[in-house]
């Protein structure tokens, strides 16, 4: 018997999680550059072509590229079942990128019939994406709360590219639906996207997009932070979830908040405040036993990764604050406050939830790393543990530099000042470098692996 | 050419070879092996992982069992991996708990 023949059952091949962290890294790196050369994009109300076409990048190229990758080397070990189809995941790959590279672009230049045709590829990489998940939670052997999660996950990202999708078709002509002979598929695909102009045409244009971003940045990645963070700050900390049901009562009043928020934000209603206080009650409920959990850890100490990860749960304070003075009835829409909705949507994608995904970054890439470098010498040589494989200086500097930069950023947006902008995504981006310097260091051990021979019959050091 | 007996304390001292890379522990005072059994030339060895769904399921087990048929007199080794009783940090050794930072 091949005494490796184990190795992996759960996880997919190494290099398939590993080219989604690639491409979003590269997606944030262009992102925050961006900002640098253009920081009045930020200072200014948000309904333009310019930050539609970043907001989508970060969104689609940086934040959902990883979650995505993650997702399929976590999901199946998280799970412990396997992953549907890897040949799936390459392919929806494929149309992931393309999608939103086009979408981008063609945001930028506000072509919006384009903006359709490459959001259907992605849309289609989407639809694989579900598909892939869905089938491998249906093979989960017990059901649980992180797989509840999950699956709530997928039925907001269903929703988020149909509404995106409807937005988009909302904007378009379709002169060519009624010259077409009736047997001509294509007549029938432009009947279709007319019929879905006409009904987006009954909601108010800046609500639609408002329920779309909300439900996007919430209901996928929020959900799945908390679901996930159920399973993995125990087993980092070496703590154990202290409130069964708590975690569950956090995980309905998520999906019953959300579901009530796209509606009431879509259709402009001035019920939004109360969805919103049902959002704010299940964050407040997931950070008690978040605090529970921490307080009983046997770990005493926090690695950075960790450390990262928490702030970013901290985050969600001042944004659930946030979210309940914007959703508050009758709030007049000032330059100011169209600007703390600037702040709001900045605070959520690149404080919240990206400080926790680079968290998370230096758990999955050293594991990926040590995996496909180290797992088949365990045992037989002595090889580097995770922590060995990245600088924890570089790490505290990222942290710090990230930190400051979402703060000072948020009070430049805040007041619309594009110097200051400048100024804090300038940090953001020195904090990517450390990050690039630390992820290359990590890398190298895949091209220089450090393993050494082992002390074989060490003394015994007497604790047996 | 003389053979090496095998017993207890070697198979362990071996084992002690296999961390587990996300604590930086070796998996004998990490408290995760259960028992050890030796039948001639095949040992098995019973053993637990800090959490249910570790990533490091496959990888762990596999050293294990790698370690194990990497000794000399040893031609099969089964590696028998259970969740009952489940671990708990109380299982370590007082090396382990110092070297992971452990609390009281």
């Amino acid at each position: 018997m091949n005494p490796q023949s184990n190795l992996g059952a759960n996880a997919p091949s190494v290099t398939l999680p590993l080219r989604f962290m690639v491409t979003g890294l590269l997606s944030l790196v262009t992102g925050v550059l961006w900002l640098v050369l253009r920081p009045d994009i930020l200072a200014t109300y948000h309904y333009n072509q310019f930050v539609i076409a970043l907001t989508h990048l970060f969104v689609l190229g940086w934040l959902c590229t990883i979650v995505m990758g993650a997702m399929y080397q976590l999901v199946p070990v998280a799970l412990e079942t396997k992953l549907y189809s890897e040949r799936l995941a390459a392919w929806q790959f494929g149309f992931h990128v393309v999608g939103f590279i086009g979408m981008v672009w063609m945001f930028w230049i506000w072509d919006m019939k384009h903006v359709g045709h490459f959001g259907s590829i992605l849309a289609a990489g989407a639809a694989l994406f579900v598909y892939n998940i869905a089938r491998t939670l249906l093979r989960v052997p017990r059901w649980t709360l992180i797989a509840t999660a999950v699956a709530s996950a997928l039925a907001w990202l269903s929703l988020t590219v149909l509404a995106g999708l409807t937005i988009a078709a909302g904007k378009c002509t379709y002169e060519a639906a009624d010259t077409l002979a009736p047997a001509n598929p294509l007549a029938a695909m432009l009947r279709g996207l007319k019929a879905a102009a006409t009904f987006a045409a009954h909601f108010d244009t800046i609500g639609a997009m408002h329920a779309h971003a909300h439900l996007g940045v919430l209901g996928v990645f929020v959900m799945l932070m908390v679901g996930i963070s159920y399973k993995l700050v125990p087993m980092f900390t070496l703590s154990e979830i202290q409130n069964q049901r708590r975690t569950w009562i956090s995980v309905v009043l998520l999906n019953a908040g959300l579901l009530g928020s796209f509606v009431t934000i879509l259709l402009r209603s001035r019920f939004k405040f109360v969805f919103a206080l049902v959002l704010v009650a299940g964050l407040a409920t997931y950070g008690l036993e978040m605090i529970a959990i921490l307080r009983a850890r046997k770990r005493r100490a926090m690695d950075w990764g960790l450390r990262y990860f928490l702030t970013a749960l901290g985050l969600l304070a001042p944004l659930s604050a946030l979210a309940l003075v914007l959703s508050w009835p009758g709030l007049p829409l000032t330059p100011f406050t169209g600007q703390l909705e600037n702040v709001y949507g900045f605070l959520a994608l690149l404080g919240v939830v990206s400080f926790a995904i680079i968290g998370m970054f230096y758990k999955i890439i050293p594991f990926l790393v040590w995996y496909g470098s180290y797992s088949k010498q365990i045992g037989l040589r002595k090889i580097p543990s995770l922590a060995d494989l990245y600088s924890p200086g570089l790490q505290s500097i990222g942290y710090w530099t990230w930190l400051v930069g979402v703060v000072s950023t948020s009070v430049a947006i805040a007041l619309g000042n594009a110097a200051a902008v400048r100024c804090g995504v300038g940090l953001l981006a020195v904090s990517l470098f450390v990050l690039g310097v630390n992820v290359a260091k990590m890398l190298s051990h895949m091209v220089h692996p450090r393993s050494k021979p082992l002390n074989l019959r060490p003394a015994v050091e007497g604790h047996l | 050419m003389n053979a090496i007996e095998l017993d207890e304390p070697l198979v362990v001292e071996t084992l002690r070879q296999v961390i587990d890379p996300e604590i930086d522990c070796n998996i004998v005072d990490l408290g995760l092996i259960y028992g050890v059994n030796i039948e001639g030339s095949t040992i098995r060895v019973q053993m637990t992982l800090t959490t249910q769904g570790c990533p490091m399921h496959e990888s762990i087990a596999s050293g294990v069992k790698m370690a194990l048929l990497n000794v000399e007199g040893v031609k099969d080794a089964q590696v028998q991996v259970v969740w009952d009783p489940p671990w708990h940090p109380s299982m370590m050794t007082d090396y382990g708990r110092a070297r992971v930072g452990l609390r009281a």
